[in-house]
């Protein structure tokens, strides 16, 4: 297949690619969805397996996220896998009918960042379903070759599907440095603060303690591997009580902490309750200004550390997931197919959270 | 010179000829005043040394006037100082380096040598540290003062008792440039033109930062900044609803992305106009412990990884600064601004210098 250049507007067998479009609050509707060209080094990808994020959710129930507002109708999604159905004519590494995942963000490859490695944090990056960029909850997209990574066989599409919001994880592990002498506490039992405790045992950690406000969670995080959970208040005044028990959990210092939350409450524990000299890592989003106590984390040399996405993780994840070291499958709580009504279910599942971890699309 | 037995029990009780050893002792709120001060013996690896100069420090002031700072509370009488430098008088019968008569520069700090931090060395941050002026450990604003002989660096020649007495605080923004790594390809902005955030804009530059922006409330605290080397000033207000603005104005100045801001003054303000001026990408130190709880835009900066570092005091300092100082890479002379003289009525008048702010930079006693 040379991969011509063609204008898709119908597909070969007659039928149009459809998407599910975000064109206003709580309303997605599935829509045509012309993709653009094929260039000589990208792929078209029938996509099979596509997950719910949250930062999905917050889109769909505002038409922004952050400083990042849907002026005009979009194509909502990102974490996603499928099977390659034409490619580009410059492209070498990828055959028609290879099982891909996908990394969703393309960067400008150019600017200082880029070269520096830290493409994530790329001014002009251009990341499905981050408006004005569609996002690819679709039968198919294009995309670049270089950001397609070819699943083993015994990694089913939806564990590739699985491996963008395990990047979040993997990438913190990175930055935190978690290995087997960091001892990790993970404020928030949600998607990320679960991905990160499979991620931080993947990287070695020797004790994990996880916490939560929904005690569902936390025992979803014991049957995941966590060694101790405990149940939290939302009441900023239970912090220093909370604190001690937490330290007295882990049983020595806690070398690490990961905030998947983000909120006064949670980051206030972190920083009070890890050790001196270590780290907090900050991966959740929830609060833009947070009155925290910063000072006397910082007088005893704790860092924060920001998270945001990821870079380079995907060959890692595909790695851990097909040695094992990761299985990402218990995750995975609720199905749906590619229909208005499908749609509108699963985003309304995700909304609700609690039993709802990972409501996953198969198309 | 005897292999620097035991000085016998209370330095009150005078060896034949030898002055009683005085020291200034913080004793309540305002107050302090010049008593005995009886040494401890002296230990196999302690040195015993007469103080030539010691400088005033802002924590001192903070004791001075509230009898605490941040957790730590002045239950009991304490001498007070922990910036200083003298003359060896003494040796412990194991000191091999040092012989009476050198000219040493003291780090204050003693920490347990037995904790995972200090065996790490991150011996900074050890829960057990027994550090000059922090109570309930005394401090060396005294004739003399008994130290461990490896926390006393001999000066070289060229480098004055005075300039030895800066080195402690000079270690501050030594090991937060270190943190933050400073380098040939960092352009800094310093949050704060008083003395540390002077001495932080020295070391950055010694540590070949090629661009730096300093900023400040306070026009004289500004030009003595131009004067010491930095590339731009800004003068700041102290009103949060400014930070947008004011950022602009940084970035103007800085003619290139701010890879690391060191917040020297460390309010919601300077926090807040840091965390947003840095980088995605970039570093920001806190250095300054002007508030406790912060309320910051934490968020927007953790999404762009900029990161946020602590600084606690320094470690493993002292060699590299006296490098700096005597290399001449850095100057600190000019940061001493005022000198006065070991005497009740002048160590009074010091105190009250240093805490007045405005053109007192370092204030340093000369014993």
């Amino acid at each position: 297949m040379s991969g011509g250049i063609v204008e898709v507007k119908e597909h070969k067998d007659g039928e149009e690619n459809m998407a599910a479009w975000l064109v206003g609050i709580k309303t997605l509707k599935i829509e045509p969805y012309h993709l653009p060209p094929l260039g000589p080094h990208d792929v078209k990808v029938q996509i099979k397996a596509l997950g719910i994020c949250g930062s999905d959710v917050h889109h769909f129930k505002n038409m922004r996220c952050a400083n990042f507002i849907v002026k005009k109708p979009m194509v909502i999604g990102h974490e996603c896998a499928g099977i390659i159905e034409e490619v580009g004519s410059e492209v070498k590494t990828l055959a028609v009918g290879d099982r891909v995942a996908l990394e969703p963000g393309i960067s400008c490859r150019r600017c200082n960042l880029c070269k520096d490695g830290r493409y994530n944090l790329c001014p002009e990056m251009k990341f499905f379903g981050s408006p004005p960029t569609n996002g690819s909850l679709a039968n198919k997209v294009v995309h670049p070759e270089y950001l397609c990574f070819k699943l083993p066989d015994n990694v089913s599409l939806e564990e590739g599907a699985m491996c963008e919001p395990l990047s979040v994880g993997v990438h913190a592990c990175r930055r935190a440095n978690i290995s087997p002498e960091t001892n990790v506490l993970i404020v928030g039992a949600g998607p990320i603060g679960l991905i990160v405790l499979l991620a931080a045992r993947a990287f070695g950690a020797p004790r994990i303690v996880i916490v939560d406000v929904d005690d569902c969670r936390l025992s979803i995080a014991k049957n995941l591997g966590a060694d101790e959970t405990i149940q939290v208040s939302t009441n900023i005044q239970d912090v220093g009580e909370e604190v001690v028990i937490l330290q007295s959990a882990m049983g020595s210092g806690i070398d690490v902490s990961f905030d998947c939350v983000g909120l006064n409450k949670t980051m206030s524990t972190a920083l009070n309750a890890t050790r001196s000299g270590g780290k907090v890592c900050l991966i959740g989003l929830a609060q833009s200004e947070t009155t925290v106590p910063l000072t006397p984390a910082a007088v005893r040399e704790v860092d924060v550390i920001g998270i945001f996405r990821y870079r380079n993780t995907w060959p890692l994840c595909i790695e851990l997931l097909k040695t094992g070291k990761i299985d990402v499958k218990p995750l995975i709580t609720h199905r749906f197919g590619f229909s208005q009504k499908g749609v509108e279910d699963a985003f309304e599942t995700s909304a609700s959270g609690r039993s709802a971890i990972k409501v996953m699309f198969n198309l | 010179m005897g292999k620097g037995g035991m000085s016998h029990g209370s330095a009150g009780e005078a060896k034949d000829g030898e002055e009683e050893n005085m020291a200034a002792w913080l004793l309540g709120i305002n107050t302090l005043k010049i008593q005995p001060f009886k040494l401890p013996p002296l230990g196999p690896h302690d040195v015993k040394i007469r103080m030539k100069a010691v400088g005033i420090c802002g924590s001192d002031v903070h004791y001075l006037k509230t009898m605490r700072c941040a957790d730590f509370i002045v239950k009991e009488p304490m001498v007070i100082g922990h910036e200083c430098a003298g003359i060896i008088e003494e040796v412990g019968s194991e000191v091999k380096k040092l012989v009476p008569g050198d000219r040493v520069a003291l780090e204050p700090g003693i920490s347990c040598w037995r904790c995972n931090l200090c065996k790490e060395g991150r011996y900074n941050l050890c829960p057990e540290m027994k550090f000059f002026a922090t109570p309930p450990v005394h401090g060396s604003l005294a004739n003399q003062v008994v130290h461990p002989a490896d926390l006393c660096f001999k000066l070289p020649d060229s480098v004055s008792l005075e300039e030895g007495a800066m080195c402690e605080p000079l270690s501050v923004g030594v090991h937060a440039c270190r943190r933050a790594n400073i380098g040939p390809e960092t352009n800094v902005l310093v949050m704060g033109a008083g003395p540390i955030g002077l001495v932080t804009m020295l070391a950055a530059r010694a540590f070949g930062a090629p661009r730096i922006v300093i900023v400040d409330v306070d026009d004289h605290r500004l030009s003595v900044a131009k004067e010491l080397g930095a590339d731009d000033i800004v003068k700041v207000s102290t009103n949060i609803q400014d930070v947008a603005e004011e950022v602009s104005q940084i970035h103007k100045a800085m003619e290139a992305g701010i890879d690391v801001t060191f917040d020297c003054a460390g309010f919601n303000k300077t926090m807040s106009t840091a965390l947003s001026a840095t980088r995605a990408g970039g570093k920001v130190c806190l250095v300054g412990m002007g508030h406790s709880e912060m309320t910051v835009p934490l968020t927007p900066a953790a999404a762009r990884e900029v990161d946020v570092v602590g600084i606690f005091r320094y470690k493993n300092t002292w060699p590299l600064c006296l490098e700096f100082i005597s290399s001449g890479k850095i100057d600190v002379k000019p940061l001493i601004t005022h000198r006065f003289g070991f005497s009740q009525k002048e160590v009074e008048e010091a105190f009250e210098t240093s805490a007045g702010g405005g053109n007192a930079i370092k204030v340093m006693f000369n014993l």
